[in-house]
C-alpha cells in the first residue's frame, strides 16, 4: 500500500495504454458482432462462413453490400460525434455542453429539413447544408456563452439548448406538413439511422471529416493550454480567439457531416467524452485520442442492439442512443457537485 | 377578500376569452358570421349553421378551453410550489411521460385502460422519478430541470419506439398527437377532464390562503399557519392530475403551463398565487394557437403544439438568456 503514495504510481493509476488498447479491442469485438448480427436470414454462423471466404453466394452478399457499408457509416458517424462532444465540452468547460443537448444537431437537421423541401437530392448538397446548419447551431452557442453568468452555468446552457431544440423540431415538423413528398425522406432520416445509406454519403463527406481531424491535430495543444485559463493559454504563446473560431468550424463540420449520414443523434457527444474522461484524466490531447476508439464503438453498439431489441424489426439508432444517453445525463447531474472541465 | 385589481384582470381575460371563443367557433372552412354564431349557440339559427357550430366546432373548442386552462393551472401551481418558475410540467418532462402511456394505452401493449387513466399514471410515474432523482436538492436550482429533460428524452424515445411498431396508419394517426393537437380527442377524456379541472379548481380555491403564503420562506409560511407538507402534497398531486388529463385531451402541448402564469403575474396584484387568471390565459392561448393552426396555411392544419412551441420558445430563450435574471432561483 505504500506504493500507492509514490509518483509513479500515480501516473500509473492514469495509465493511458490499456483502456486505449482494451477500448480498441471493444470496438473490433463490436465491428464483428455488426457483420454477424442483423436482420434478414443469414445467421451468424452463415455469416461467419461468409467472412472466412467460404459462404453462400447470398451470404457474402448480405454482409459485404448490406451490413459492411452500414458499419462503415456508424463508426464514422461515432467518430465525428465523439470528437465534436469532446471539442466542444473542452472549450465551453461545460461538461454538458452536447451537440445533440444544445442544438447544433437539431439546427443541422433543419437546415436539411429545408434543403429537401426545396428539392435537394444530392449527397453534396444535403452534406454541405447540414454543415452550414451546424456551423448556424455553434455560433448561437457560442454567442450564448458569451451571455454573462451563462458561460459558467452549465445547466442553463443545456436548459437553453433543450427549448432551442424544440423550436427547431417545431419548425421541422412544420416543414413536414407543407409538402408530403418531402414528409416521407425528412421522417425517414430525422430519427436517426444508418440503416439503408448509400456509401456515396460516405465519401460525399469524408474530405469534410479529413479536413477537421487535421484541425483537431493542430488544435489540440493550444486547447490543452487553454484548460489552465485563457491568461496561462496567452502566456504560451496561443491566441484563444481564434482557437475558438478553429474548434467552432471544427465542430460544425463534424457535426453536420455526422448528421447528413445518420441524422440528429443525440447524448452521442455526451456519453462518449463522459467515458473517455472518466480514463483519461483532465488532459483533453489523452480524452481525444479515446474518443477515436470508444465513439465508433458506442455509435455502432447502440446499432446492433438496435437491430437485436425488436428483431425481426428494427428500432431506429436514434431511440437506443437516447434510452442510453439520458440516463448518463442524469448521472452527470446527479453526482454530489456538478464536475467542472 | 376579492381585490379591485384582480378582480379587474379576471374580468378582462374572461372578456378575451369569450372573444376568442367566438371567434374560434366562427371560424373555419365555413365561414360564419358573429352574429350567426351566437344565434347557433342559443339555439335559433338554420340547421345548416347550427350543425356546423353545435356539431362540429363546439367540441373542438370545448376540448382547448379546458386544456388549455388545466395545463395553465398545473404549471402555475407547480412554479409556486417549486419557488421556480421554469419548474413547469413540460419542461420537467411530465408532459412527454404522459404521452408515452397514453400511446402505450392507444398502440395496445397488453394494457387496455383508457387513455385518461394512462395518461394519468404516467404523469405520477414522470413526477416520482424526477423529485427522487433530485434527491435533497428538493425543486431548488436546475438539477431538478436536467433530471426533467432527461426523462422526457426517455419518454419521448419510448413513444417513438412504440409507434414505429405499429401499422404505419395507426403511427400517422397518432402522430399529430404526439406534437399536441386538438384533432385527436375522445369525448370521454374531454369529459374526465371538464370534472377533473371543476374539482381542483374547488380545492385550490379553498387552499388559496395556504399557496399565499408558499411564496415566502418555510420557516414564515410555517408560522403564518400553514401546514407545508400537506400542501406541496395535495398541490403536486393536483397538478400531476390536470397535467395527465389535459394531455389525455390534446398531446404535449409545450409552453402554454409556462407563458400563461408569466402573464397572469404580470397583470395580477403581486403577493398572490394568480390560478384563475392563468386559467384563464391558459385558455385564451390554447384557443388562439389552435385558430392560428386551422388558419394560416389553411386548408393545411398545423398542430396547436406546434404553434405553441414557435411563440413560446423564443420567449424561453429570452428568460434564460437574458444577462441579470430577475428570480429563477
Amino acid at each position: 500500500m505504500l506504493n500507492a503514495l509514490s509518483p509513479t504510481s500515480v501516473v500509473a493509476s492514469r495509465a493511458f495504454f490499456p483502456p486505449l488498447l482494451a477500448a480498441g479491442f471493444l470496438l473490433l469485438l463490436v465491428v464483428l458482432a455488426s457483420l454477424l448480427y442483423g436482420a434478414g436470414p443469414v445467421s451468424a454462423s452463415d455469416a461467419m462462413a461468409a467472412l472466412m471466404a467460404n459462404g453462400t453466394e447470398e451470404a457474402w452478399f448480405v454482409v459485404t453490400e448490406l451490413r459492411l457499408p452500414r458499419t462503415i457509416i456508424a463508426l464514422i458517424t461515432g467518430l465525428a460525434l465523439g470528437l465534436a462532444g469532446a471539442l466542444l465540452q473542452s472549450m465551453t468547460r461545460n461538461p454538458l455542453a452536447e451537440p445533440g443537448l444544445l442544438g447544433v444537431s437539431a439546427g443541422s437537421g433543419f437546415a436539411v429539413a429545408l434543403a429537401i423541401l426545396l428539392g435537394a437530392t444530392t449527397a453534396t448538397l444535403t452534406t454541405l447544408s447540414a454543415q452550414l446548419g451546424a456551423l448556424a447551431g455553434c455560433a448561437l452557442v457560442i454567442a450564448a456563452t458569451r451571455v454573462q453568468g451563462l458561460g459558467n452555468d452549465p445547466v442553463r446552457l443545456v436548459l437553453a439548448g433543450a427549448t432551442m431544440t424544440g423550436l427547431l423540431l417545431a419548425l421541422t415538423s412544420m416543414l413536414m406538413l407543407m409538402d408530403q413528398r418531402a414528409a416521407d425522406e425528412i421522417r425517414f432520416w430525422i430519427t436517426g439511422s444508418v440503416a439503408g445509406k448509400p456509401l456515396s454519403m460516405l465519401w460525399a463527406t469524408l474530405p469534410s471529416i479529413t479536413l477537421a481531424l487535421v484541425l483537431i491535430a493542430i488544435v489540440a495543444r493550444p486547447l490543452a493550454a487553454m484548460a489552465l485559463g485563457e491568461k496561462a493559454a496567452v502566456g504560451l504563446g496561443h491566441h484563444p480567439g481564434r482557437i475558438r473560431f478553429l474548434i467552432t468550424f471544427t465542430v460544425a463540420l463534424l457535426v453536420g457531416s455526422a448528421t447528413a449520414l445518420a441524422g440528429p443523434l443525440i447524448f452521442v457527444g455526451l456519453v462518449v467524452p463522459f467515458i473517455a474522461r472518466a480514463f483519461s484524466g483532465p488532459d483533453i490531447r489523452k480524452t481525444l485520442w479515446l474518443c477515436v476508439p470508444v465513439g465508433p464503438a458506442v455509435v455502432l453498439g447502440a446499432d446492433v442492439l438496435s437491430r437485436l431489441i425488436a428483431a425481426p424489426a428494427e428500432m431506429p439508432l436514434g431511440v437506443v442512443t437516447a434510452l442510453i444517453g439520458a440516463p448518463v445525463l442524469l448521472a452527470i447531474v446527479r453526482a454530489g457537485r456538478m464536475p467542472s472541465l | 377578500m376579492p381585490d379591485k385589481r384582480n378582480t379587474l384582470v379576471n374580468t378582462a381575460l374572461l372578456g378575451l376569452l369569450v372573444l376568442a371563443t367566438i371567434i374560434s367557433l366562427a371560424t373555419g372552412t365555413v365561414q360564419v358570421s358573429l352574429f350567426d354564431t351566437l344565434r347557433a349557440l342559443a339555439g335559433h339559427a338554420d340547421p345548416m349553421t347550427d350543425f356546423v357550430i353545435n356539431e362540429l366546432r363546439l367540441s373542438r373548442v370545448n376540448a382547448g378551453l379546458l386544456s388549455g386552462a388545466a395545463l395553465a393551472m398545473a404549471g402555475c401551481l407547480m412554479q409556486t410550489l417549486a419557488r421556480n418558475r421554469l419548474a413547469t410540467p413540460g419542461i420537467i418532462g411530465i408532459d412527454n411521460a404522459a404521452t408515452a402511456f397514453a400511446v402505450a394505452s392507444v398502440v395496445g401493449v397488453g394494457l387496455s385502460l383508457a387513455p385518461s387513466a394512462m395518461a394519468l399514471a404516467g404523469a405520477a410515474a414522470a413526477t416520482a422519478i424526477a423529485f427522487g432523482l433530485a434527491g435533497a436538492n428538493g425543486t431548488r436550482g436546475y438539477r431538478f430541470i436536467v433530471a426533467g429533460i432527461g426523462i422526457g428524452a426517455i419518454a419521448g424515445a419510448v413513444t417513438q419506439v412504440m409507434l414505429s411498431r405499429v401499422a404505419i396508419d395507426a403511427a400517422n394517426a397518432a402522430y399529430p398527437w404526439t406534437v399536441g393537437s386538438l384533432n385527436a380527442r375522445s369525448g370521454q377524456s374531454v369529459l374526465v377532464l371538464g370534472i377533473g379541472l371543476a374539482a381542483g379548481y374547488l380545492v385550490l380555491m379553498s387552499l388559496s390562503r395556504a399557496l399565499n403564503t408558499l411564496q415566502f420562506t418555510d420557516a414564515v409560511a410555517i408560522a403564518l399557519g400553514t401546514r407545508l407538507k400537506a400542501t406541496r402534497i395535495i398541490g403536486l398531486g393536483l397538478s400531476v392530475m390536470l397535467t395527465g388529463l389535459a394531455v389525455s385531451v390534446c398531446g404535449p402541448v409545450g409552453l402554454i403551463a409556462l407563458l400563461a402564469p408569466e402573464l397572469a403575474r404580470a397583470l395580477c396584484r403581486p403577493g398572490k398565487v394568480p390560478l384563475t387568471a392563468a386559467a384563464l390565459a391558459g385558455a385564451s392561448f390554447m384557443l388562439v394557437a389552435d385558430l392560428l393552426g386551422r388558419t394560416l396555411f389553411a386548408p393545411l392544419e398545423i398542430p396547436v403544439g406546434i404553434i405553441t412551441a414557435i411563440v413560446g420558445s423564443p420567449y424561453l430563450l429570452w428568460i434564460l438568456l437574458r444577462p441579470s435574471p430577475r428570480s429563477l432561483t
